[in-house]
């Protein structure tokens, strides 16, 4: 019995012998090449974000030259007229005397003239 | 077993298959030979140039005159076209859209051998979109820059046009060519399988840069003036061009410059090559009397005549130097000021002969004649003024009256806003300002002056002379502005007969150039018509009347007032009267 027991002992006493330092050394790699992918995966999805950006900022400023390019377009002075013309109006420049005329520079003076009267 | 000798047959097969690519697998990724790696580098290997765009041309107020706006390539791939059994959706397609003849897109399209061809160059995107949006298999859509001028004819010769690979060619486009045209982009990286960029091994990326914009000393709405000024101009008396030059008399910038005929710089490979002459800088002519008023300011500075001084004007015909000189309305005496007035051809003959031939040959200089004013346009002319050695007798009485000499109508207009400027003669600029792409301004030109050709108090007098001109009794009364004062001349030259010799009797080139107001000289303007050939022929008949409407409304825009309108209305409270008796409401 007690030689038995004694064996059982002996059996329960025996360990696989794994070297620790290994076992850490086999998870840093393990952890660290993870890492280096997750942080490939994550350049590449950066970078295709990147890529999708730039080329979503260049489309909206090719739209927006080209949308500046129609508006002035529609402002040029002819094509102004030439809506004017369609709605049926007229425009002319009022006759001279029918022009007030305020000089901002000598309106204090004229002012202060006519306050002196 | 059964198939015991195939299976070991198939293993030994796979086998060897793969330890045949193993082996070169190893051989590619652990001894790859130059070649091999030179030939994977650059299947990897990618480099895009891309091109920076244009810079602007805008007017003084920052309206576009010129940009480079998106558009596109539309080509085609009509061996996969044909493999897919698609011609007719994608000729269908094309020719619809694209406005083309059906027949001739089928039989581009109709080329099995063929991989690319270029349906259409420069499709605007509006066009392009709605076929883009169809998603056809095999229409590729390439992006191309191209330069539009979005107010079309507006001022067409001074901003020029850049050709189709973006070189400026003409006006502007082609002085202002260094400063436009944008620094080319880098990007150096590599691309997968399916040749895509690989963004994390770019290892190059300069962005490309925009060229700098070009402000012009232009306003499109003056400009859009004197156009419309021309075309009435046009219509009435139907010559073989018009011209007409916009200035401010005090720095020398040019507000307008409108040349017809015209033509649409967007469809510039359309248009003649004489429509695209800029006339205002490089059509040199005899002047005709409009020369005049730079002879008697002269004479007037030098002190060889006096505005009152009296001239015998023959009635009409004088006898010089073997030939016989007409005035077009025979005249007695005059004075100065009423050669001036009348435009005697005699009258200005006598007066150059007091002023003597190298006083006049220096103060065709002084004004500017013979020499380039130095204005940022290509092909601007110098004119033709000789030396007084080449000068027959008869020269100093036909230069007088503005024959003899050629000159460009900006020199004159030059010349007659130096009178207006207090004698000063001011470098006529087209460029207020550049500004590069980060918005920083990297030139901008100052108002320089160019020569003294008369004193200030000179310059006043005949600025009272030429008031005259336009008042009741001179050539150009049409020319006269309600609420303004207006001082200029006309000029009425025959043209030379080039073949025969002599001049044409009945070809004219019809001038009219002034300025206003007189006492505060704002802004000077010239009007030019070549061979008018109805309705009249003289610059006061031809030129003035669209003078006055180009400065009626410039006058206006810019909100110069009329002269004098102050003092009356400082007049009027001194006086404890009501500003409404002079139209002040």
């Amino acid at each position: 019995m007690k030689k038995r027991q004694r064996t059982g002992s002996r059996k329960a006493q025996v360990k696989i012998p794994f070297p620790m330092v290994l076992a850490n050394f086999l998870v840093f790699i393990a952890v660290f090449g993870l890492s280096y992918v997750w942080l490939c995966s994550r350049c590449d999805t950066l970078g295709q974000e990147i890529k999708r950006m730039e080329t979503v900022q260049r489309d909206t400023h090719r739209r927006m030259i080209n949308e500046q390019d129609r508006w002035s377009n529609l402002l040029a002075p002819a094509n102004l007229d030439r809506a004017l013309k369609r709605h049926d109006l007229t425009m002319r420049l009022p006759d001279e005397q029918k022009i007030v005329r305020v000089r901002t520079g000598t309106t204090a003076s004229v002012v202060a003239l006519a306050s002196s009267k | 077993m059964k198939y015991k000798g195939r299976t070991i047959l198939t293993s030994a097969v796979l086998a060897a298959v793969f330890i045949g690519l193993g082996v070169r697998l190893a051989f590619l990724h652990l001894r790859p030979s130059p070649g091999t790696l030179e030939r994977i580098e650059s299947g990897r290997h990618l480099q895009q140039e891309t091109r920076g765009p244009r810079g602007r041309v805008l007017d003084r107020n920052g309206n576009m005159l010129a940009v480079d706006i998106a558009a596109k390539h539309i080509c085609v791939d009509p061996k996969f076209i044909l493999a897919n059994g698609n011609i007719t959706n994608v000729c269908n397609a094309l020719s619809g859209k694209l406005g083309m003849n059906r027949s001739e897109v089928w039989n581009l399209l109709n080329q099995p051998d063929r991989r690319y061809i270029r349906i259409q160059k420069f499709t605007r995107e509006e066009m392009a979109e709605p076929l883009r949006a169809m998603n056809l298999k095999g229409v590729i859509f390439e992006d191309v820059p191209i330069r539009d001028y979005p107010k079309g004819v507006l001022g067409a010769h001074v901003i020029g046009y850049a050709n189709y690979e973006g070189v400026g060619s003409a006006g502007v486009e082609q002085r202002m060519n260094t400063s436009l045209q944008g620094v080319a982009g880098l990007r150096i990286s590599q691309k997968d399988g399916r040749r895509h960029e690989i963004y994390s091994r770019r290892t190059v990326d300069i962005d490309p840069q925009s060229g700098a914009d070009v402000y012009l000393t232009i306003d499109q709405q003056i400009q859009h003036f004197a156009e419309k000024a021309l075309d009435n101009l046009c219509e009435k008396f139907a010559p073989n061009a018009a011209w007409a030059i916009v200035q401010n008399v005090r720095t020398g910038e040019i507000l307008a410059m409108a040349s017809l005929p015209t033509y649409n710089p967007n469809r510039f490979s359309t248009a003649p090559p004489e429509w695209m002459r800029n006339r205002a800088v490089n059509y040199t002519y005899e002047p005709g009397s409009t020369f005049k008023a730079m002879i008697v300011a002269s004479a007037l500075d030098s002190g060889a005549v006096r505005a009152s001084d009296i001239f015998d004007c023959e009635n009409g015909s004088w006898f010089y130097a073997g030939k016989i000189l007409h005035d077009s309305h025979p005249e007695g005496l005059l004075s100065v000021a009423d050669i001036i007035q009348k435009s005697s051809n005699i009258g200005a003959a006598k007066v150059a002969l007091k002023l003597g031939e190298q006083k006049v040959y220096q103060s065709m200089r002084a004004f500017g004649f013979g020499d380039r004013t130095g204005i940022a346009l290509p092909g601007e002319d110098a004119g033709i003024v000789w030396k007084t050695d080449r000068w027959s007798k008869l020269s100093i009485s036909r230069i007088a009256m503005g024959h003899e000499v050629l000159v460009t109508s900006l020199q004159m207009l030059n010349a007659i806003s130096a009178i207006a400027n207090d004698g000063v003669r001011m470098r006529p600029q087209i460029i207020r300002k550049v500004v590069n792409s980060d918005g920083e301004i990297i030139s901008e030109p100052q108002p320089e002056v160019l020569s003294r050709p008369i004193r200030a108090e000179t310059a006043k007098e005949m600025r009272r002379l030429l008031e005259r001109v336009t008042q009741p009794g001179g050539t150009a009364t049409k020319a006269a502005l309600a609420g303004y004062r207006v001082g200029g001349k006309t000029g009425t030259a025959q043209k030379v007969n080039l073949v025969e010799g002599g001049y044409y009797s009945s070809k004219f080139v019809s001038s009219f150039v002034g300025f206003l107001p007189v006492d505060n000289p704002a802004i000077s303007i010239i009007v030019v018509a070549d061979e008018p050939k109805q309705s009249g022929h003289y610059g006061g008949t031809v030129c003035a009347p669209y003078f006055k409407e180009i400065a009626d409304q410039t006058v206006r825009y810019l909100r110069i007032p009329p002269e004098g309108f102050l003092t009356e209305y400082v007049k009027d409270i001194e006086t404890g009267g009501s500003g409404e008796e002079n139209g002040f409401d």
